[in-house]
């Protein structure tokens, strides 16, 4: 009976425990805020949109058909300098969608912020079959994943160009680019580590990311470099990969 | 001690229920061959009757095919061994494809799928060939709207994966029919398994002792009982690869023109021959290995001339013909 009595008072002493601990992270959560990002597409200075003429910075016309990318592991730079790293959450970016909701952070001054555009090797070649249909990481249609080789493309954009001299545009935009760019080695950290702002108490944070187009196309002759599946044109993938350096810029 | 008492029975309810779940699952009854070990199964795809049922319509289905002209039935037949009598396989509208279809008896024990290796397991191999451009075309997420339009499909999938048609109960019904489909029936096994010693002629056996030997040089690849190591290797049929074979995943140059070992089980009747079919008879191929290959930077240093007579070759085709399963 002794025993009994002492399971019993074991078993209270747990839930009081659970509640308590409860009640604790609701008084965490109280100190949170919503952290967001408008993400925003652009071609030069114009917005990016589907089916629309734009010019390059050498004067071929095109029109984007399809432009998406995953951008992953964020982690924010506190004020001590400590890393907060957002685990799990991964944007599949559609210039058609410009909110993406993060995560709630706590609130206070924070130094910066870093975050992948591509995927993590593991999250790259896990079984994309057992996400979710509402996951970003489920299979899409179309398909932004490759699989013959088990892996996600990390930016596929396609579109028509003008192959002609006039550059009339119109009609002759007729001749398929695309790039689909993946593999775990082309993955890019982008890095606002320096770029300080506050999360307040009582106010979602939202952070201005801008993406640029033109400036993926940087050295870029859309006439003569307009395909690749990365594997079958390694030099023009790389070469993309490496503009995403550059090609954001914070508002 | 009632309130203890309760907490024990659930507990113990609870871990009969999982108990249950699992007998049923482990205990369907795969016919491996005898001699073969039992493959590797995912937790979350053993088979049940239902899930066999399910894979099984599914294959035969040309629903998965973007305008519904082709299933994975049209690349690999059943009265082919499970491979299309093709060098290159055709997909929707008449579509030339990039490589030969491999047979899929024996698939539940290879370590990767495709010549190069790129996927894992079969669960997701499912995926390419309704993906590929070349083949079907179309893609998972229209799959499950068009198989969520038909009765009997959500009747099936409910029943095997307790789900309506998502892409985890297609890739699962699949894979779980393709881990059904065994070879392992041949004069070989009534040999080496059910222990028949006068089964071989005497062509039989020297070509056996070739095989097996350092003179043929065929069993450091084609070893195992699969006749298959699922190694990679680049075994010279080509100076220059206008498919890069192992590479195309890697994307490392000391990869080009490796694909992976293929089985010989039932080579008698899946000709062509090589990744790309361009072999057509197992004189040819049994020609080439004799050459020692064309010397590609990155030939397996297995291969080498190997001197064979003309009774040797006839020797070792007369013993591959033993790997055929007549079932």
């Amino acid at each position: 009976m002794k025993k009994i009595k002492s399971l019993s008072t074991l078993l209270l002493a747990i839930v009081l425990f659970i509640t308590s601990c409860k009640k604790e992270e609701t008084a965490i959560e109280s100190t949170k805020q919503v952290l967001g990002f408008h993400w925003h597409s652009m071609i030069g200075s114009e917005d990016a949109s589907y089916g629309i003429q734009f010019t390059t910075n050498d004067g071929i016309k095109f029109k984007i058909s399809d432009w998406r990318y995953y951008v992953s592991n964020f982690v924010l730079i506190k004020d001590d300098g400590t890393e907060y790293p957002i685990t799990d959450k991964v944007f599949l970016i559609d210039i058609a969608n410009e909110d993406y909701s993060l995560d709630s952070v706590p609130v206070g001054n924070y130094r910066g912020f870093k975050f992948t555009v591509g995927l993590d090797s593991a999250t790259n070649h896990k079984d994309p079959t057992l996400n979710p249909a509402s996951s970003p990481l489920a299979l899409q249609s179309p398909s932004i994943h490759w699989s013959w080789n088990s892996g996600y493309i990390f930016m596929k954009i396609e579109g028509k160009y003008d192959s002609t001299v006039a550059q009339i545009g119109g009609a002759s935009i007729n001749q398929p680019f695309f790039f689909h760019v993946g593999t775990d080695n082309l993955k890019q950290v982008i890095d606002y580590s320096d770029e300080p702002f506050t999360v307040e108490s009582g106010e979602d944070k939202m952070l201005h990311i801008e993406m640029d187009f033109l400036k993926i196309l940087n050295s870029v002759d859309l006439k003569t470099e307009n395909a690749t599946h990365t594997g079958d044109n390694l030099p023009l993938a790389t070469k993309i990969s490496n503009n995403w350096k550059t090609a954001f810029t914070l508002e | 001690m009632k309130n203890i008492s309760k907490i024990l029975f659930l507990l113990l309810l609870f871990a009969s229920c999982k108990k249950d779940e699992l007998k049923q699952n482990n205990d369907f009854p795969l016919e491996i061959p005898k001699g073969f070990p039992k493959p590797f199964i995912p937790e979350n795809n053993q088979p049940t009757a239902e899930r066999i049922e399910f894979g099984k319509k599914l294959f035969f289905d040309p629903i998965l095919s973007r305008d519904s002209t082709i299933s994975c039935s049209s690349c690999h037949f059943t009265d082919k061994k499970f491979t299309d009598g093709l060098a290159i396989s055709i997909g929707i509208d008449n579509r030339l494809g990039i490589r030969n279809a491999p047979t899929l008896l024996n698939v539940a024990y290879l370590p990767t799928m495709f010549w190069d290796g790129g996927v894992p397991n079969l669960e997701q191999q499912v995926l390419a060939p309704i993906e590929s451009h070349f083949e079907m075309d179309f893609n998972l997420p229209d799959v499950v709207k068009r198989l969520n339009t038909i009765e009997e499909y959500k009747t099936l999938s409910l029943k095997a994966y307790n789900q309506l048609p998502s892409i985890f109960s297609i890739t699962r019904a699949i894979a779980c029919f393709e881990r059904t489909l065994y070879t392992g029936k041949s004069k070989y096994d009534d040999f080496t398994y059910y222990n028949n010693k006068n089964a071989f002629s005497d062509a039989e056996l020297r070509g056996m002792e070739l095989f097996f030997g350092e003179e043929g040089d065929c069993f450091h690849c084609h070893g195992t009982f699969l006749f298959t190591d699922n190694s990679f290797q680049n075994n010279g049929i080509y100076e220059f690869y206008s498919d890069s074979g192992r590479a195309r995943i890697t994307l490392n140059q000391d990869d080009v023109g490796l694909f992976k070992v293929p089985s010989l089980r039932n080579c008698e009747k899946t000709a062509p021959y090589m990744h790309d079919g361009s072999f057509e008879t197992l004189e040819e191929v049994i020609e080439h290995y004799n050459s020692g290959g064309k010397n590609h930077p990155n030939q397996s240093s297995i291969l080498r001339p190997l001197f064979l007579s003309q009774k040797d070759k006839s020797d070792l085709v007369a013993f591959l013909k033993t790997l055929t399963d007549e079932k």
